[in-house]
């Protein structure tokens, strides 16, 4: 179950502290690296809410997020809606559409719930690549940043994009802790564990894996947004597989069921990335080595491997089982 | 409290349950006898409602369930304890026992309150622990603590959800003998007006804790009375060792 | 439309499931006996290609067609070695990540062994040339395919339906630790199982090289598909992967013609209404 342990809220803040630091110091080019983390963080948030506290591992969240951007850029574009309305609009679309995919998929389990994820993603990645109202290949353009004039921050500056990126990640990660720590949060675990139990107990739980999927989507609807606000250019490639994939990939490098562990894998695998390519053009090959190690490790990742060491010192051994007292007259067999 | 009428069911060819009839009153201690495929489980399933039978009808309380389906059944009020225990391995005993709890007070259903500490919740964790005697492993995990504990708590599950009446599918299942009179005793512990039913193999739990017990054989309900009179007649003797005819 | 344009348009997409079937046999059997999901299946079939592309250019095509495959299997004796039988009792997600690293790796050692430019291969003088069907030409070559695809079906159905191997297979997928009490090496017969895989991964691959152009990421292209395909089909049947192919081959091919924008939703759209309707595929060896 999801607490805020000690550990957890150091690194937390930590991170944090780091990352806004980082913002305040780097240079334009730092200052896009450092907005590619944070939105790719909130995504393995929302990521981490089905699949590490719900089992349910998805690769649908890559076309999610992919949704998300171009339901913003679609409004703000062709519908010419200013910022606020459209992402408002765009988050709670997300919301809706992960809703519809948690609940039909609510009934596969294993790597069949994999493959139906996966296939929803390719869905909507062959739709946005095939058809003409998305710009197909070519993709869309022309979106635009929310203005905040009104508080005397220009979004179109990189260094106060980037502050508006980490406001919105701490949103999403509070939002997502909060979700945790509620009853359908607590809920969710209880059916990651044992489903047949939740049932027995009276719990509807498809409806528990639909509402986990909906409120996961409100997140990656919120990443995919600042996504097409950052780039203000979004493409289908945006919502193929292989974006869940990396997903998938930061969550494991991180820790899974940790809630920090994503942010910690987002710092860690865009940093290994844009360090690795700078040296080698074949960064994939270091990625999936990487990958593999930390997989066989049997470890959870950087952040799940540390606490589970610090667990380990602190475990209270389990109290004897004393047998009951006999009734009278009666003894007991040697 | 739980009326069972004209129960049938069979998978093709064979008949597993054949007209059984039986009604438990409120606060009544049932076990349901029978030797290995007398249709005990699948009666039991049917009960809970993993299975729908082909005809015939289950009341609760009034109100009648054949249709529901598990979840449905079980907020009605009609709650269960697996043979294989069906836990939450991973999670403590008590987050177990709050997820039961919580189901029963709405808090599971809530985007705002943390079952796991809501008062309502705890005090029923805290009175459902003692009642099982797991108040010592609360905080341990279900993985890390000894199968008879984890019997206690699949009993505890069931009862955290203050039902009405508690289906139990052969509580002391792999508990030895020293530990089954504790078991015994808890159960007899139980609140008054706690409808219990129970599937068993073993007779001394039957005798020691059944205000009457109903024998099933071949799908059929051949005895249903109170424990003393079944103590008195061949009947079970023949059922499970055979009679000198069979000789 | 005449007979001529059906007869096309059938031996199309027959050739396209003829060589998913090669790709999804393997894997598919793979996960029925071993319960492994081996996304790194497309990179082998990739490598097969690259194997046929560099051996045939100097060699000709014939001594490609049986290279590749020893060549792939190989690969696969070694993957089963150090990261496969490890992580075979491990859950889906840590085989899907695994073997998605493999991907990567794979990937970028294609990269460095070949470079990034696509490779072509040459076809052999018996099997260039047109046949004419129906009054239109149709290449040799892909009735080549067919032939061979179909031959491969018929050997595997004999070797799974009336020999001693292939009870052995067919009672590992059913029950791998009850066949082992039997006395059957089921880790032998893991190992060999997905040697023979990867070997038919390797045969997809010289035979799709002559005509899909050699690319690094053709590994990945195929992929998707051929998870549909054994998805569809029903996990660890030999039966499901020819049904999951001819389904697959047929329905994108005839979508192209006749609902061209919908045509690759479609095969999505149907994976989906299968996995709601039928949650293991349709024909699974453990139903």
């Amino acid at each position: 179950m999801f607490h805020h342990t000690p550990l957890r809220l150091i690194t937390l803040a930590a991170l944090l502290i780091g990352l806004f630091a980082a913002t305040l110091t780097a240079g334009y080019f730092g200052l896009e690296i450092l907005a590619e983390i944070m939105v790719l963080a909130m995504l393995v948030i929302a990521l981490d809410l089905v699949a590490g506290f719900g089992g349910m591992v998805s690769l649908a969240h890559g076309a999610l997020l992919g949704f998300g951007a171009y339901a913003y850029a679609m409004m703000t574009g062709s519908l010419g809606w200013s910022a606020a309305p459209a992402m408002v609009a765009a988050i709670l679309a997300t919301g809706a559409v992960s809703w519809v995919v948690g609940a039909i998929c609510a009934g596969s389990h294993g790597i069949y719930f994999i493959m139906v994820t996966l296939a929803f993603g390719q869905m909507a990645y062959s739709f946005a690549f095939e058809s003409p109202y998305f710009g197909g290949d070519d993709g869309l353009g022309g979106i635009t940043r929310p203005d905040l004039s009104a508080i005397g921050v220009d979004l179109n500056d990189s260094m106060s994009f980037a502050l508006y990126a980490l406001v919105c990640l701490i949103v999403a990660y509070l939002f997502a802790a909060r979700v945790l720590q509620s009853g359908l949060g607590r809920a969710l675990v209880g059916v990651r564990e044992n489903e047949q139990r939740m049932r027995a107990l009276g719990q509807i739980t498809w409806r528990t894996k639909a509402h986990a999927f909906g409120l996961s989507g409100l997140i990656t609807g919120l990443a995919g947004v600042v996504s097409a606000q950052h780039v203000m250019f979004i493409s289908p490639g945006l919502m193929s597989w292989t974006v869940s994939g990396e997903a998938l990939v930061v969550v494991i490098l991180g820790g899974l069921g940790t809630l920090v562990g994503p942010i910690v894998g987002a710092v860690a695998f865009v940093l290994i990335k844009h360090e690795v390519s700078a040296i080698t053009a074949y960064w994939h090959l270091v990625v999936g080595v990487i990958l593999i190690a930390v997989v066989m490790s049997r470890a959870n990742g950087i952040f799940g491997f540390v606490e589970t060491q610090l667990a380990k010192r602190k475990k209270a051994p389990v109290p004897e089982a004393k047998p009951a007292p006999l009734p009278k007259g009666e003894t007991r067999d040697a | 409290m739980l009326e069972v009428n004209n129960l049938d069911k069979s998978f093709g060819a064979i008949h597993v349950t054949c007209d059984v009839s039986l009604r438990v009153e409120k606060g009544e201690r049932r076990v349901i006898l029978g030797p290995n495929g007398a249709g005990k489980t699948t009666l039991f399933n049917q009960l809970v409602g993993e299975i729908r039978p082909d005809k015939g009808s289950i009341r609760l309380d009034g109100h009648d369930v054949t249709a529901l389906d598990v979840p449905a059944r079980a907020r009605a009020g009609l709650s269960r304890s697996y043979q294989k225990n069906t836990l939450c391995d991973g999670l403590t005993c008590r987050e177990n026992l709050s997820l039961a709890a919580a189901t029963h007070t709405g808090a599971i259903r809530s985007l705002f309150r943390d079952p796991m500490t809501d008062p309502a919740v705890r005090e029923i964790v805290a009175e459902t622990a003692v009642l099982v005697h797991l108040a010592p492993y609360l905080d341990h995990r279900v993985s890390e603590v000894s199968y008879g504990i984890r019997r206690q708590l699949e009993v505890g599950v069931a009862l955290a959800t203050r039902p009405k009446v508690v289906l139990m599918d052969e509580p002391t299942s792999g508990i030895g003998p020293e530990m089954s009179h504790a078991f015994h005793a808890m159960l007899n512990g139980l609140p008054r007006d706690l409808t219990l039913v129970i599937i068993e193999h073993d007779m001394d739990l039957a005798f020691d804790v059944a205000d009457s017990i109903t024998v099933l054989n071949y799908g059929q309900v051949v005895f249903d009375g109170a424990p003393e009179a079944a103590r008195g007649s061949t009947l079970l003797h023949d059922i499970y060792l055979g009679s000198w005819e069979d000789a | 439309m005449d007979i001529g344009f059906w007869l096309i348009q059938t031996l199309n997409a027959l050739q396209l499931s003829m060589l998913l079937f090669l790709l999804s046999v393997g894997l598919t059997v793979i996960f029925g006996l071993m319960h492994f999901v081996n996304l790194a299946h497309g990179a082998l079939y990739a490598f097969g290609a690259y194997v046929a592309a560099t051996v045939s250019a100097s060699l000709g095509y014939w001594p490609a067609l049986v290279l590749a495959p020893i060549a792939v299997a190989a690969i696969g004796f070694v993957l089963y070695a150090t990261l496969i039988r490890s992580m075979r009792k491990s859950g889906p997600m840590a085989q899907v990540l695994v073997t998605f690293g493999l991907i990567f790796a794979l990937l970028d050692l294609t990269r460095i062994l070949w470079g990034d430019l696509a490779l072509g291969m040459q076809l052999p003088q018996l099997l260039s040339g047109r046949v004419t069907l129906g009054g239109l030409g149709y290449p040799v070559y892909r009735l080549f395919i067919i032939a061979l695809g179909a031959a491969v079906f018929v050997t595997l159905a004999l070797v799974l339906g009336r020999t001693q191997i292939g009870a052995m297979i067919r009672a590992g997928v059913d029950n791998d630790e009850m066949a082992a009490c039997l006395g059957i090496n089921v880790e032998r017969l893991f190992f060999a199982v997905f040697c023979v895989g990867c070997a038919l991964a390797g045969l997809a691959g010289v035979v799709a090289a002559p005509i899909l152009s050699v690319t690094p990421d053709m590994g990945l292209q195929i992929l998707i598909p051929t998870l549909i395909v054994i998805v569809i089909g029903g996990l660890g049947s030999l039966k499901g992967a020819i049904t999951g192919s001819l389904i697959y081959g047929f329905v994108t091919t005839f979508g192209a013609v006749f609902l061209p924008g919908l045509a690759s939703i479609l095969i999505y759209a149907l994976l989906a209404l299968v996995l709601v309707v039928r949650p293991t595929g349709l024909f699974p060896a453990r139903g």
